[in-house]
């Protein structure tokens, strides 16, 4: 069991307000990630839930129980830090059993418990180790087979791959998940890593100068996000974004030297918003060569493009050119990226479009 | 770039550097040099020979003086029954003081409360205050203690001296000790006290050697809290030292003299030459590696 019910939480360092009263409902063995630009407050909010900050306002519920007073070994939670935070003098299995050392349990219990953990965290042969003789993501390991030992109700992870190389990052990443799958325990885990949200969430939380912009599925953040911020921010490489003119219930873009109407979905709210200027928001993967294989629809457009630069990125190339004067990316495969150049065909699919009021930066729909 | 350098051919500025370091190296040496021989030679030979000869019949006559029969004053047992003064001064003020300043500097490090910085440097100011501006208040503390001319007394005073600098020792020592350890080890239920043994302490020894050969050596070598409030039969070996220098009965025996400079210096030297690579180490020594 491992719910947790955030309710009101505030929490100020001196003048400055970190957290804004957030409001959040963890579901017991659920993936939830934080995320949100540095200095967002939510390495601040995983040290409140786990108890190392005092809150200043609002509480902390575990499975019914209100923890906001509770000390952090009351609170049956583990973390693991972005540093590891392994204890330098000690050897592998100490550090991984010192939680169950210092909650007086026998040495033969321990001792089970170091077995079980240690393989299927697969670091048996490192056992007699000290963490200085360890590789980065050996650390890792043993980091979260502390975590482990203890099976919490809770596991908070505080950006646990960010000190790791791009390979191995990925790997651990897949493990992670995997553990989660294995053990079921609800996980909190912080990030800035939006491609670590998306590939490991239940849901995502994501956070923005103290306040949740948006809680959602993977899928919802990424295809229906509720402002500007929250588009940008998901996504690689980013949402494009282009001031139009709206005309008929049609969006104006000049691209390649040429204008045109683009016809998109959320056209009653258009109207409602009664806009003259908005912002489209559209996603690379929507700017693609000329697709023959596509049904023609009314949302199917061919746009002249002239491409200044190209990121080749292997499985597909970047064309990066303008509308509007905007910058705007389109998404190639690798072999029309070769022949990409000025008055380059682009197919256009507006079917996933939306819509920013370009002041406020929230959707229009 | 070491290839490029041919450190086998003359090189005059080298030649000067090195010529330098020699001169420096010799003055510095020199009156090591000269007590050592002296103490070794008779009286006779010091007056009639050349303060740099060798001794020409070295003799350990003034070393037993020194330590057993030379007149401190109106005593004449020699340095010895003071230099057990100060092994009982100095060993317990070293202990007390270093783990003072040791937990001092950890709840200061890593368990910041409201006005611990404050604290801090009011802490600091302690390095500064001159050994003379506590004299009178110090001495009537151990009169109304009931201290006054005991080593306990002086122990009180050097440990009180003491954890200004032991604290902020130790105090910069844990900042650089990573947070994140005393917060995961709260995770894992550790208390204030078991962070402290199990987490820091092992990690600790470059900062307990440069704490100890520090105090020891300000204690040891401490002259003026001797000579103030100590009695009659517990002064430390710098007071009878100084005592026995300035006691003549008959001529003076600068081999005595210089024998008992070099058995008052000798603890604080075997200290250096035992610990002093760990000195220059916890000087050093930055963040741990975790």
């Amino acid at each position: 069991m491992g719910s947790i019910s955030l309710n009101g939480i505030r929490k100020s360092f001196g003048e400055t307000e970190v957290l804004k009263d957030i409001n959040l409902d963890i579901k017991d063995g659920e993936f939830l990630i934080l995320i949100g630009p540095s200095g967002c407050g939510k390495s601040t909010l995983m040290n409140l839930i786990a108890g190392l900050e005092d809150l200043t306002g609002g509480e902390i519920v575990i499975d019914g129980n209100d923890v906001s007073q509770e000390s952090p070994k009351d609170r049956d939670i583990a973390m693991v830090f972005q540093s590891y935070a392994l204890y330098p003098t000690m050897n592998v299995a100490r550090n991984i059993c010192f939680g169950l050392e210092m909650s007086k349990m026998p040495k033969e219990e321990q001792e089970v418990i170091l077995k079980k953990v240690s393989s299927l965290l697969q670091i048996d042969h490192l056992l007699d180790r000290k963490p200085g003789q360890l590789s980065g993501g050996q650390r890792q390991r043993v980091a979260m087979g502390r975590a482990l030992a203890r099976s919490p109700k809770v596991f908070l992870f505080d950006e646990p791959l960010s000190n790791l190389d791009a390979k191995l990052r990925v790997e651990m990443r897949t493990e992670i998940k995997k553990l989660h799958q294995r053990i079921g325990t609800t996980i909190v885990y912080v990030t800035h890593d939006q491609i670590e949200a998306m590939t490991l969430a239940d849901r995502i939380a994501v956070l923005k100068d103290g306040e949740l912009q948006q809680v959602g599925t993977p899928y919802e953040i990424y295809n229906d996000p509720v402002s500007h911020f929250v588009a940008d921010f998901m996504g690689s490489p980013g949402m494009n974004f282009i001031e139009c003119i709206v005309k008929d219930e049609n969006l104006i873009v000049e691209s390649g030297g040429k204008k045109y109407e683009l016809s998109i979905p959320c056209k009653e709210a258009l109207n409602n918003s009664k806009l003259d200027v908005v912002m489209l928001g559209i996603r690379p993967e929507m700017l693609t060569e000329i697709q023959p294989s596509v049904e023609k629809n009314a949302y199917i457009h061919k746009v002249k493009f002239d491409v200044e630069v190209l990121e080749p990125m292997g499985a597909d190339t970047v064309a990066i050119g303008q509308w509007n004067g905007n910058e705007v990316m389109a998404r190639l495969s690798p072999e029309s990226g070769n022949t990409a150049g000025k008055g380059f065909d682009l197919q256009v699919d507006t079917s996933k479009a939306i819509l920013f009021d370009p002041n406020s930066g929230l959707r229009i729909r | 770039m070491m290839n490029n350098y041919k450190l086998t051919n003359f090189n005059f500025g080298r030649a000067f550097i090195y010529l330098i370091l020699a001169f420096f190296a010799f003055i510095y040496l020199a009156p090591l040099y000269v007590m050592f021989t002296t103490s070794l030679k008779d009286i006779e030979e010091i007056r009639s020979g050349n303060l740099m000869a060798l001794p020409i019949d070295p003799t350990l006559y003034a070393w037993k003086k020194a330590w057993s029969s030379a007149c401190t004053g109106s005593e004449c047992e020699g340095l010895a029954p003071y230099f057990w003064n100060s092994v009982r001064i100095v060993f317990p003020a070293v202990i007390i003081s270093t783990i003072l300043g040791a937990f001092n500097g950890y709840a200061l490090a890593k368990w910041k409360f409201k006005g611990s910085d404050l604290l801090f440097g009011a802490q600091l100011f302690g390095c500064f205050i001159p050994f003379q501006v506590i004299l009178l208040p110090m001495a009537k503390l151990l009169g109304s203690l009931g201290l006054a001319n005991t080593v306990t007394g002086l122990v009180l005073v050097h440990v009180i001296y003491g954890v200004a600098f032991t604290t902020l020792f130790f105090r910069n020592y844990y900042v650089g000790i990573p947070t994140e350890l005393v917060k995961a080890a709260k995770l894992d239920g550790a208390s204030f006290l078991k962070i402290f043994r199990h987490i820091f302490i092992p990690l600790s020894t470059p900062i307990f050697v440069v704490t100890i050969i520090w105090q020891f050596t300000q204690i040891w070598n401490d002259f003026l809290f001797g000579v103030v409030y100590s009695g009659s039969g517990t002064q430390p070996i710098t007071v009878a030292l100084n005592n026995l220098v300035n006691t003549s009965v008959g001529g003076k025996e600068y081999n005595v003299d210089m024998a008992a400079a070099i058995i008052a210096a000798m603890p604080t030297l075997v200290v250096y030459v035992i610990a002093g690579k760990y000195f220059v180490k916890g000087l050093t020594a930055g963040a741990v590696k975790g």
